[in-house]
C-alpha cells in the first residue's frame, strides 16, 4: 500500500461519512430554522440545544418494520431507494472541496481533495443526477398506489423539463472557464478584480448563477418545487408506501442532493476554496461555509415560500426559465468571442 | 482487459435479458444496464465525451421516455394467440422464422469477421481524445449535418406532439 | 489489451442480439428498445474504428446516431400511443389493416 493509494482511501470515506454527517447535521437545520421562523423551538430535547434530534430519528427508523404493499413490485420497490442514494452519492465523488494538499507533508505528490479528479467531471455530475430521476420515477411505479405514481410521474417531468435550464446555465460557466474540469474551474476563479472583488464567475454570470440555483432547486425536489411530495394533493408522493430505512434512503438522498447541487454552485459560480483571509491550504473552510450559505438559502426558501401550482412549474420552465437560460447562453457566448475572456 | 470482458459481459447479457423479458418496465431498466457497460467500453477506448453522453442522453432522456410510455399505457404483457405462461422466446410460429434469421445474421457476422484475416493489432497510442477536437470537427466540417440535426428534432418534436394528441374532433 | 476486433465482435453479438428481438418479439416497445441495441452496437463500432484510426470523426458520427435516436424514439413512441389508444394492443399483428 503506496500512501497516496491510503490518502485517496482515507479521502473516500471521509467524504462518504462527511455527506452522512452532512445530511444529518441539514436535518436538524431545517427543523430548527423552520422552527425559528415560524416562532417556535423545534427539537431542543436530545442532547445540546436538540444536536443529536437526527441520530434518534435514525434509531427510530431502524427499529420500525419494513412494509412493502402485498401488490408491489418487490425487486423494483427494493431497488427504488438503493438508486436514489447510490445516485446522490455518487455525483459528489467527482466534486472537489480544497486545493492540492500534501497532508502536511506526508505525501511526496499533493493529492486534490476530492475522490476522483476527471477531466470530464462536470458532464459526470450531471449524468449521475439524471440518473437519480429512475429512483423516484421506479418507487411511484412500483409502489402500486395512484399517490406514488402520480408522485413519480410529476417527479420525472419536473426532472427531466429544469435539467435543460439547469445544462444551459453549466455551460455558460464551461465557456467563460474553457474547461470541464471542476478543478481547473475552479482555480481560474482565484484573485480579485481591482484587488476587492474577487474573480468568481458569479459576478460575470449573475443570471447563470439565479437559473441555476433555480432549476437546481427543482432537481432536488425542494420547495417551492416540492410536487412530487406535495403533502396537501398527494400524500406523500412516491414514498407514501416507504418504511423504516427504505424511507430513510429518500429522506437521505433528498439531502445529500442538496448538498451535491450546494458544492457543485460553489465550486462553479462562488470561487469553491479560494477566498481572502486564509492561506490556501485552509481553503475548504471558506469551501465549508460558501455550501453552508447556499444550504441556508435553500432551507430559508423552503420556510418562507408556497408551493407553485404544477401547470405554473412546467409553463415557468419551459416558457420563462429556459429561453432565459438561451439567451443567458447566447450572451455569454459573443461576449467571449468579443472579448476573448 | 479484464474491464473488457466485465462490460462486454454486462452488455451482452443484459442485452439477452432485455429483450427475453416479459415485462417492459424490467426490459427498460435492462437496457439502461446495458448502457451503463457500453458506456465503460467508451472510456477505455478513451472516448469520455461519448462516454457521458451516453449516460445524459441514453440513460438520462430517452429511456426516461420509454419508461415514461410503458408506465402511461400500463400494458406490461404482450398479447398474442399464445398462451400468456409461454416464454416469448418459445412460442412457435413466426417466432421460429425469427430465430433462425437471427441465427443466419450470426453466423454471417462472425463469418464475415473470420474473413478479414489480418493479425488483430492493438489500438495505436494515443492520448485521450480531447473534447475541444470534437467541438472544433463538429462546429467547421460538420456544420452542415449538425444543422441537419437540429431541423430533424424539430420535426420530430412537431411530430410526436401531432401523433400522440388526442383529437379534439373527434371527441365532440 | 484487447483488440479492434475484440470490440467487432461484441459489436456484431449485440447487433444480433437487437436483430433477434426485433424479429422474435411481438410487442412494439420491446421493438423499439431492440432498436436501440442494434443502434449501439453501431455505436460501439464507429468509436472502436475512431480509436483505431485516432480520430475524432467516428465519436462524431455517434453524437449523430444520438440524436437520430432520440429523434426515432420520440416519433415512435407517439406512434406506439396512438396506435395503442385505437386497439388497446401493443401488439403489431393488430395492425394489419391500412384504415380503421
Amino acid at each position: 500500500m503506496t500512501p497516496l493509494l491510503v490518502a485517496q482511501i482515507v479521502l473516500t470515506l471521509a467524504v462518504f461519512q462527511g455527506l452522512l454527517l452532512s445530511a444529518a447535521a441539514m436535518v436538524w437545520v431545517e427543523r430548527r430554522l423552520a422552527a425559528l421562523l415560524q416562532q417556535r423551538l423545534g427539537p431542543i430535547r436530545v442532547g445540546w440545544q436538540g444536536l443529536l434530534q437526527p441520530f434518534a430519528d435514525v434509531l427510530k427508523l431502524m427499529f420500525k418494520e419494513e412494509l412493502r404493499p402485498a401488490a408491489a413490485d418487490a425487486i423494483l420497490f427494493t431497488l427504488a431507494p438503493v438508486i436514489s442514494a447510490t445516485a446522490a452519492f455518487a455525483a459528489f465523488a467527482v466534486v472537489p472541496f480544497g486545493a492540492a494538499t500534501t497532508f502536511f507533508g506526508l505525501l511526496d505528490e499533493p493529492v486534490s481533495l476530492q475522490v476522483a479528479d476527471v477531466n470530464v467531471a462536470i458532464l459526470i455530475v450531471f449524468a449521475i443526477s439524471s440518473m437519480g430521476v429512475y429512483g423516484i420515477v421506479l418507487a411511484g411505479w412500483s409502489s402500486n398506489n395512484k399517490y406514488s405514481l402520480l408522485g413519480g410521474l410529476r417527479a420525472s417531468a419536473q426532472m427531466i423539463s429544469y435539467e435543460l435550464s439547469y445544462g444551459l446555465a453549466l455551460a455558460g460557466v464551461l465557456l467563460l472557464g474553457n474547461s470541464l474540469s471542476l478543478t481547473e474551474i475552479v482555480n481560474q476563479q482565484s484573485g480579485t478584480w481591482l484587488g476587492v472583488v474577487p474573480r468568481w464567475f458569479v459576478f460575470l454570470q449573475p443570471l447563470g448563477f439565479l437559473i441555476f440555483m433555480t432549476a437546481g432547486i427543482a432537481e432536488t425536489n425542494r420547495a417551492p418545487f416540492d410536487f412530487p411530495e406535495a403533502e396537501q394533493e398527494l400524500v406523500a408522493g412516491y414514498h407514501t408506501e416507504y418504511s423504516s430505512m427504505r424511507f430513510a434512503m429518500f429522506f437521505l438522498a433528498e439531502y445529500v442532493n442538496m448538498v451535491t447541487v450546494s458544492a457543485v454552485a460553489a465550486d462553479l459560480f462562488l470561487g469553491g476554496w479560494h477566498g481572502p483571509f486564509l492561506p490556501e491550504s485552509l481553503g475548504w473552510i471558506w469551501f465549508l461555509a460558501k455550501v453552508g450559505a447556499i444550504l441556508f438559502f435553500y432551507v430559508w426558501m423552503r420556510w418562507t415560500l408556497p408551493r407553485y401550482r404544477y401547470d405554473q412549474l412546467m409553463a415557468f420552465g419551459w416558457k420563462v426559465l429556459l429561453p432565459v437560460a438561451v439567451v443567458n447562453l447566447l450572451a455569454t457566448g459573443a461576449a467571449v468571442l468579443y472579448f476573448g475572456l | 482487459m479484464t474491464l473488457f470482458y466485465v462490460f462486454a459481459g454486462v452488455a451482452v447479457v443484459t442485452s439477452l435479458l432485455v429483450i427475453a423479458q416479459r415485462n417492459p418496465i424490467y426490459s427498460v431498466l435492462l437496457l439502461v444496464a446495458s448502457f451503463g457497460a457500453l458506456s465503460g467500453l467508451y472510456v477505455l477506448l478513451d472516448a469520455p465525451f461519448v462516454a457521458a453522453i451516453q449516460i445524459i442522453i441514453y440513460a438520462g432522456a430517452i429511456m426516461v421516455l420509454f419508461l415514461f410510455v410503458v408506465m402511461l399505457l400500463n400494458a406490461p404483457h404482450e398479447d398474442t394467440e399464445y398462451d400468456e405462461r409461454t416464454h416469448p422466446l418459445a412460442r412457435p410460429g413466426p417466432t421460429r422464422a425469427g430465430s433462425l434469421l437471427a441465427v443466419a445474421l450470426v453466423v454471417e457476422l462472425v463469418w464475415a469477421l473470420t474473413r478479414a484475416g489480418e493479425a488483430p493489432s492493438p489500438f495505436p497510442e494515443a492520448g485521450l481524445s480531447s473534447i475541444a477536437a470534437i467541438g472544433r470537427a463538429l462546429f467547421t466540417e460538420y456544420a452542415f449535418p449538425f444543422e441537419v440535426t437540429s431541423i430533424l428534432i424539430l420535426v420530430a418534436m412537431v411530430g410526436a406532439v401531432v401523433l400522440a394528441r388526442r383529437d379534439e374532433r373527434a371527441r365532440k | 489489451m484487447p483488440t479492434l476486433t475484440d470490440y467487432l465482435v461484441l459489436s456484431a453479438l449485440l447487433f444480433s442480439i437487437g436483430a433477434t428481438g426485433v424479429f422474435v418479439r411481438r410487442n412494439l416497445i420491446t421493438i423499439l428498445l431492440s432498436i436501440e441495441i442494434m443502434l449501439n452496437a453501431v455505436n460501439l463500432t464507429f468509436v472502436a474504428f475512431g480509436r483505431a484510426l485516432g480520430e475524432v470523426d467516428g465519436q462524431i458520427i455517434v453524437f449523430f446516431v444520438i440524436t437520430v435516436a432520440a429523434a426515432e424514439a420520440a416519433v415512435g413512441l407517439a406512434i406506439v400511443i396512438a396506435l395503442f389508444r385505437h386497439r388497446e394492443s401493443l401488439n403489431p399483428d393488430s395492425f394489419t389493416m391500412l384504415k380503421w
